[in-house]
């Protein structure tokens, strides 16, 4: 590449970048300008949405909204993670169970709505964390098996004939050899089951949760605090996206370099 | 698509016997339990099969039905555009794939449904607004690729034949989109139904989203299990006996 297409790739970029900067700027203007024609209950403005965020996180009390709707999604990602990789693990070492994980269990939770359990599961339970934990488990369990099958299936056959050669102790051999190769599939799974479950768990907690982020919306949509709506989609937005890029993606980093760019 | 894995009977036995002592598990507890806490199989198959004979229910069905196809052309129209827009708009591009995509991406669909209610009441359309918004950025991303796959030096040939744009654009350039195209659908389609309850809990008067909320209310569980199921019989029909026998088209083509 010569130094005068260097150039001008650089200065395509900075277009770039300044046109996505004017389109963010844009927006928001826009956004404010309609806002101003409309009542707040139809259509919040910028400012009267930062205020309520403002206020939001001030209140203790909506803290603890927060801090219910983590301790749902963390709950349900650890459950549906225990819960995939034993089916994966059996289908992996009992061949005869294959078909019904892979071919029964999967493509049913797979294809079930979420909204469908949820519902299900506020009559079995109730309105309580259990019918939300339940709900989210139910939809990320086949993305776990998903993710673990293709860890498994990756597994180097040679890798483990060498490792059999040096003992027979096969938890040992699990720990020492399985479980180091699939570490980048098992992050990978945490990875998604985590962006998926934000967006389950407000669908559960509406209708089946008695706090949460879905039962405030719930709240604000039969106050039409509108604002509150807007202000749980930003803080969620915002969530997601800076444990990806900063939990996640720092994660990544040092498994690629431990492990290359499987 | 995975290569089909041969499975042995013993397996193959194992996974039916699965199913059916599933099925019969499920019958047995729920002889024990009232109806509204755990239906049995056989009333669940009732009103499942109610689902396509009922000319109520079959409203319901037929109202989603027409929506997700809507919504699925819709979005996969808007994605197109905006892929395009990116590609050929060069400093437009960063607004797209930075700013636009993952905003759409990170937005929860009942945020969606809620919004929608408040700004479009119930309608048809507040429907449509909450699938369209979910699904744009899935096309948008299935037609960038498709775009970018683009083999340049075709588009090259094709401009020494003619140069008539709309000509160019018809016999070369779309038939080179058309896989990718059908690949959005085929992914917006899958989607489209899997979020069409939830997008038609609020703003709906009919669909299976409606129904099945008003089941719930009225503890009808047995029509709450057999909307989830009709959805999924509808979604597995429809990629079946329309989706894949056109991408097979595409693809041989």
């Amino acid at each position: 590449m010569t130094t005068d297409q260097a150039a001008a790739l650089a200065a395509l970029e900075r277009r770039r970048r300044a046109a996505a900067h004017l389109f963010t700027l844009a927006a928001l203007a826009a956004w404010a300008l309609f806002a101003a024609t409309q009542p707040a209950y139809v259509m919040p403005g910028p400012l009267d949405v930062a205020a309520s965020l403002a206020g939001f996180l001030a209140d203790p009390h909506m803290l603890r909204h927060m801090a219910q709707s983590l301790f749902h999604v963390g709950a349900a990602i650890v459950l549906s993670f225990a819960l995939g990789a034993a089916l994966a693990l059996l289908a992996h070492y009992a061949p005869v169970f294959r078909l019904m994980v892979h071919g029964r269990i999967t493509p049913f939770l797979n294809s079930f709505s979420g909204i469908g359990w949820t519902l299900l599961a506020v009559l079995w339970f109730g309105l309580n964390p259990t019918t939300v934990i339940f709900a989210i488990c139910m939809v990320l369990t086949p993305f776990a098996i998903i993710n673990l099958r293709a860890g498994l299936d990756t597994l180097d056959p040679e890798l483990i004939e060498m490792t059999r050669s040096f003992g027979r102790k096969r938890v040992r051999a699990f720990r020492l050899v399985v479980l180091p190769s699939l570490q980048p599939f098992i992050f990978a799974t945490l990875r998604i089951s985590f962006g998926v479950s934000w967006k389950v768990a407000l669908t559960a907690e509406l209708f089946g949760g008695n706090a949460g982020f879905g039962y405030l919306f719930n709240l604000a949509r039969q106050d039409y605090d509108t604002p509150l709506i807007f202000v749980v989609i930003v803080l969620i937005v915002a969530f997601v996206y800076a444990v990806d890029r900063f939990v996640f993606s720092a994660v990544q980093a040092r498994l690629t370099r431990h492990y290359g760019s499987a | 698509m995975e290569a089909p894995e041969r499975h042995g009977l013993a397996a193959r036995l194992v996974a039916e016997g699965a199913v059916i002592a599933f099925v019969l598990a499920w019958w047995a507890t729920a002889r024990g339990l009232p109806e509204f806490v755990l239906p049995g199989p056989l009333i669940v198959g009732e009103r499942l099969v109610r689902l396509f004979v009922d000319p109520v229910f079959l409203g319901h069905t037929l109202a989603s039905a027409a929506r997700v196809v809507g919504s699925v052309l819709l979005a996969t129209a808007i994605g197109f555009a905006l892929a395009l827009l990116a590609e050929r708009v060069s400093v437009a591009n960063h607004a797209v794939n930075r700013r636009l995509l993952p905003v759409l991406n990170a937005i929860p669909s009942v945020g969606w449904a809620i919004l929608a209610v408040i700004w479009f009441q119930v309608s048809d359309f507040s429907v449509m607004f909450v699938q369209v918004m979910i699904l744009v950025p899935f096309c948008l991303v299935n037609v960038a690729e498709g775009l970018r796959a683009i083999d340049v030096e075709m588009i090259e040939m094709g401009r020494s034949f003619t140069r008539s744009r709309p000509k160019l654009l018809w016999k070369v350039a779309l038939p080179l989109l058309l896989p990718y195209l059908v690949a959005a659908i085929r992914m917006a389609y899958g989607i489209g139904w899997k979020i069409a309850l939830v997008s038609e809990l609020f703003g709906a008067k009919q669909g299976l989203g409606a129904l099945m909320l008003r089941a719930q209310v009225s503890a009808d569980a047995a029509l709450v299990f057999a909307t989830c199921l009709g959805i999924v019989v509808i979604s597995l029909a429809g990629e079946k006996l329309v989706i894949e026998p056109l991408a097979r088209r595409v693809r041989v083509n």
